[in-house]
């Protein structure tokens, strides 16, 4: 039971930075329709700047994080600028297929320049004793994670409820049309929810970086957000975040009772496999908007 | 296509040839003559292998144009039908020593069969859902299904490589044993498949998945029994990538779940938009352009080896850097792919002296 407990706790702390990563990409997602395959690379990007400048130039955490939250706002924006404005109003599958290259293209950048091996964030970020809750051991790496993460989330939240422009981006995401006719610079909108999902992402990464150490496999997480989003439904930010603690929860849970029937394998694939369960019950997911398409 | 100035006929035959005049027929006999005897003969075995993944990649991208481009159900897990295939080939082989055309066909419908299972969601779902249900078909496969259990089967430990024996590649008394009969065998193979799929295309089937791709309800109503076809679609594409799995087994005797990754099917999906979604020749001219182009990268580097340390390792990042950016390049300036600038060029040819 202890057991069980704790591995809810580590995968609902785990779930947390995956709920990250979902936010970046329903965000993306909810505005423009565009599914962002990149979302890994978005990832890994912002974990290795946030390295580079922990690690190599010796900043301290914090400003790191924001440093890299800087460079995520301008990579955003370039990104945005260079590949995805000139894909407005193609075929759905052209547009993912962008993605897909700059998929492969920022991972092969961060690969030339960062290499293959595996990096460590040195000295330590946040300390390796695990924090005993009565019988219950919660690491410490994870439940910091979580509550960056956590702070993460609730600026966004703040910042689509509050502000003009996320205001403006929930008008967008609700009817593009209505939007641009009430004054909304859909073009401003798609450019801000890159830098958004680039920031969250980037976040992400740098957190998980401490955690397992940095690997170009980082940018696998980009995948495994798809079943998140899927299970929350895909236009539903909050659905996104459920997904997220979902996803989590149910990776170290998959890892610690069904691998041992089905040896190997299982902690990456369990969540595909609930997924496509998911799909055949609720196909919308489990917050999502029932599509109804009409001739 | 349009036709040179001038070109009439006067029979409905005549009318819906493949190779309307006599020049095509001339271009095409040249170009078989070329591929089936003046290649083997003069080209060495470095640059038949180069033939040979070209032709790999037109396989295995064949499934892919006919998923995506003829019936709109767009899949990023086409390397699993693939590996299924090459595995189950090779299992029977290795296994039961069943005959090798026998095997082939075991791993074709094999892996039509793992594709029809995935594709069963097809039925409730399409759009964004499809590619989800085909990447979890990419990720069962071959994370699961090839590595922990095939693999295993022959006795070589999880993740484990098969390797068949060489001299149990035989077609009759052809046995497929030198780069060069693997060559030829690729140049048969590619002609096999594209037939059948040309010819597909121009039947019931083809047209119930052109009307599956334009609009699906409107087909629907019309009499398409959408079901039954885009599940044939996935059998059909299933099957082709198995075979294009066969042919990789027995290009290089060995198989391993590392050969078919997620990478791959993105790849192959690339293959088809940089030559043409929903062109016959699209997959072919997309298989030559990108294979050339990651040969291009390794000429380029190898050379610099010497000079730069290193430079053969980032070879394989450059050349996911050269493929992303190609891709993207390609979206944005050419989004109808390379068979439509070839279709151009020759309309303009056709119709000179009078073209637009």
């Amino acid at each position: 039971m202890v057991h069980f407990i704790e591995v809810v706790i580590t995968g609902l702390l785990v779930g947390g930075i995956y709920a990250c990563i979902a936010l970046g990409w329903a965000i993306i997602y909810k505005t423009s329709g565009v599914v962002n395959l990149a979302t890994g690379q978005l990832t890994l990007v912002g974990a290795y700047v946030c390295f580079a400048l922990y690690t190599t130039f010796g900043l301290p955490f914090i400003v790191a994080l924001l440093g890299m939250l800087a460079i995520a706002i301008g990579l955003g924006i370039l990104t945005e600028r260079l590949w995805l404005r000139p894909m407005i109003g193609e075929p759905v599958l052209s547009v993912i297929m962008v993605t897909v290259g700059i998929n492969f293209a920022y991972q092969a950048i961060v690969a030339l320049i960062w290499g293959a091996d595996t990096r460590v964030f040195t000295p330590p970020v946040f300390p390796m004793e695990p924090l005993m809750l009565g019988p219950i051991h919660v690491s410490q790496v994870f439940l910091y994670s979580f509550l960056v993460a956590g702070i993460m989330m609730a600026i966004l939240v703040y910042f689509f409820q509050r502000t003009r422009m996320g205001l403006a981006m929930q008008a967008t995401a609700d009817d593009e049309m209505a939007a641009r006719s009430m004054g909304i610079a859909a073009s401003s909108v798609y450019r801000w929810t890159w830098v958004i999902a680039f920031m969250s992402c980037g976040i992400a990464g740098a957190l998980l970086g401490n955690i397992n150490g940095l690997n170009i496999s980082i940018s696998y997480l980009g995948l495994l957000v798809l079943p998140a989003v899927v299970i929350g439904g895909m236009n539903s930010i909050p659905g996104a975040v459920a997904g997220g603690l979902i996803i989590g929860v149910l990776e170290n849970l998959g890892d610690a009772y069904v691998s041992r029937f089905f040896p190997g394998g299982v902690k990456s694939t369990f969540p595909f496999i609930v997924m496509l369960i998911v799909m055949l019950w609720k196909p919308y997911g489990l917050w999502g908007w029932v599509k109804i398409e009409r001739m | 296509m349009r036709l040179p100035t001038g070109t009439h006929f006067d029979s409905y035959t005549a009318d819906h040839a493949w190779w309307k005049t006599n020049f095509v027929w001339v271009r095409m006999v040249l170009l078989g003559v070329i591929l089936l005897v003046i290649v083997p003969l003069f080209v060495g075995d470095y640059w038949l292998s180069f033939f040979n993944m070209i032709g790999y990649t037109i396989l295995g991208a064949a499934g892919v144009q006919l998923l995506i481009g003829y019936t709109g159900l767009v899949t990023l897990g086409h390397a699993a039908p693939i590996g299924f295939g090459a595995f189950c080939c090779a299992l029977s082989m290795y296994l039961f020593h069943v005959p090798y055309l026998f095997g082939f066909l075991i791993g074709m419908i094999a892996a039509g069969l793992l594709s029809l299972l995935f594709g069963l969601p097809s039925v409730r779902v399409k759009g964004f859902y499809l590619i989800m249900t085909t990447m979890a078909m990419q990720f069962i496969t071959t994370d699961i299904i090839l590595t922990q259990y095939l693999g295993p089967l022959a006795g070589k430990g999880r993740g484990g490589v098969l390797a068949v024996e060489p001299e149990m590649f035989s077609i009759g008394p052809w046995v497929i044993y030198s780069t060069k009969d693997a060559y030829i065998w690729m140049i048969i193979l590619v002609i096999i498949v594209q037939v059948f799929m040309a010819n597909l295309m121009r039947t019931r089937v083809g047209r119930a998945w052109m009307a599956i791709r334009d609009n699906d309800i409107a087909a629907e109503a019309l009499g398409v029994n959408i079901i039954y076809y885009k599940l044939l679609a996935f059998f059909i594409a299933g099957a082709l990538g198995g075979l294009a799995g066969c042919y990789w087994l027995t290009n290089l005797t060995i198989v391993s779940p590392e050969h078919f990754t997620f990478g791959w099917s993105l790849w192959l999906v690339g293959v088809i938009l940089i030559g043409g979604v929903g062109s016959m020749y699209g997959h072919i001219y997309g298989a030559i352009f990108m294979t050339g182009v990651l040969e291009l990268v390794k000429l380029v580097l190898v050379p610099l080896a010497g000079v730069l340390p290193g430079a053969t390792e980032k070879f394989l990042y450059l050349k996911d850097l050269v493929f992303g950016l190609s891709i993207i390049l390609f979206l944005i300036f050419e989004p109808n792919g390379l068979s439509y600038r070839w279709w151009q060029i020759k309309n303009y040819i056709h119709l000179w002296p009078f073209s637009y």
